[in-house]
């Protein structure tokens, strides 16, 4: 919202300045907003992997015959690409600060690419991508069939729900900041949201698939 | 705003590898065949993952160069999770072997 007055006003960062707080610094309104917010989101997250251990820690038999195993190296590949998307992130934070534009929109839309390339390998790890391939869906990893397949399901795709909701906020600001209304402010708070999807996807990943 | 520089983009670039390290640790460490038992296995594999969620808080998320009132903001209600953690999935294995 104050971005569009900042761009409207042709000033940068201005309408940020907040005085310098005793105990927040000079952290921006819409930094705190969005920690706060990440914290509810975390919690979120936090119930859903709660259940998940819970489910488990209690279940005599997990995986279930006849149920496929998760595909471990597919997902570790869609991992590394989450990190080299948070990579790309930081450094169009670090382009924003300093004021290079070009560069910005650069790494902007290389994490959008990571983002859009995690999405597709999610879908295809679900559903199969190609012609006669098999998803977990189609070998018998049906929701609803067991807590393995439902925690399963339920986690992985509300993550995934983050990652759509991030690559179009990514692609949103990169569209605003080739239209000059974005600043360093702008950037950092979307990086916070992107670090997250990928912080999340750590412990998702270690805790689902790994352990 | 955080304070950028020389100094940032080395320390991202690190925390990069030392999570592309982490993560193929982690496989390794994971994988049934090695016949590692299971508990220091998921004991390694908890503290593998929640280092690494903590580097990319604090060095990707810059947390580590914000004011102490909103590191302890953000890192203070995870103590809460974790106590839940315990406690529940605790007592569900408990149940389970009594």
């Amino acid at each position: 919202m104050s971005a569009i007055a900042t761009a409207a006003s042709g000033s940068h960062s201005v309408a940020h300045a907040l005085p310098v707080d005793e105990y927040f610094g000079n952290a921006t309104v819409g930094k705190i907003g969005m920690w706060i917010f990440l914290l509810s989101d975390a919690f979120s997250f936090g119930g859903l992997l709660l259940a998940y251990g819970i489910l488990r820690g209690g279940s005599e038999v997990w995986h279930h015959p006849g149920e496929p195993t998760l595909g471990i190296p597919f997902t570790a590949f869609l991992t590394f690409l989450l990190i080299c998307s948070s990579v790309t992130m930081v450094l169009a934070v670090a382009a924003a600060t300093e004021g290079n534009r070009k560069q910005t929109m650069l790494f902007l839309a290389l994490t959008a690419l990571g983002g859009a390339g995690f999405l597709t390998g999610q879908f295809h790890e679900y559903f199969g991508l190609f012609p006669g391939g098999h998803g977990l869906a189609h070998e018998g990893l049906i929701f609803g069939h067991s807590a393995y397949a439902s925690t399963f399901y339920v986690t992985t795709s509300f993550h995934g729900a983050h990652v759509l909701t991030g690559t179009t906020y990514i692609l949103i600001t990169l569209a605003r900041t080739a239209a000059g209304k974005t600043n360093a402010n702008d950037v950092e708070v979307l990086g916070l949201f992107w670090h997250f999807v990928d912080l999340i996807w750590i412990l998702v990943f270690t805790f689902i698939y790994l352990l | 705003m955080t304070e950028q520089g020389h100094a940032s983009y080395k320390s991202y670039w690190v925390v990069f590898v030392v999570l592309a390290v982490l993560t193929v640790l982690e496989i390794a460490v994971a994988n049934r065949s090695l016949g590692i038992p299971r508990k220091p296995v998921a004991l390694a594999l908890i503290t593998m993952a929640l280092s690494k969620a903590t580097l990319v808080g604090l060095f990707y998320m810059h947390l580590k160069s914000e004011k102490r009132a909103l590191k302890l903001t953000v890192a203070l209600p995870f103590l809460f999770p974790a106590l839940y953690a315990v406690i529940l999935i605790g007592e569900a294995g408990w149940r389970l072997i009594r």
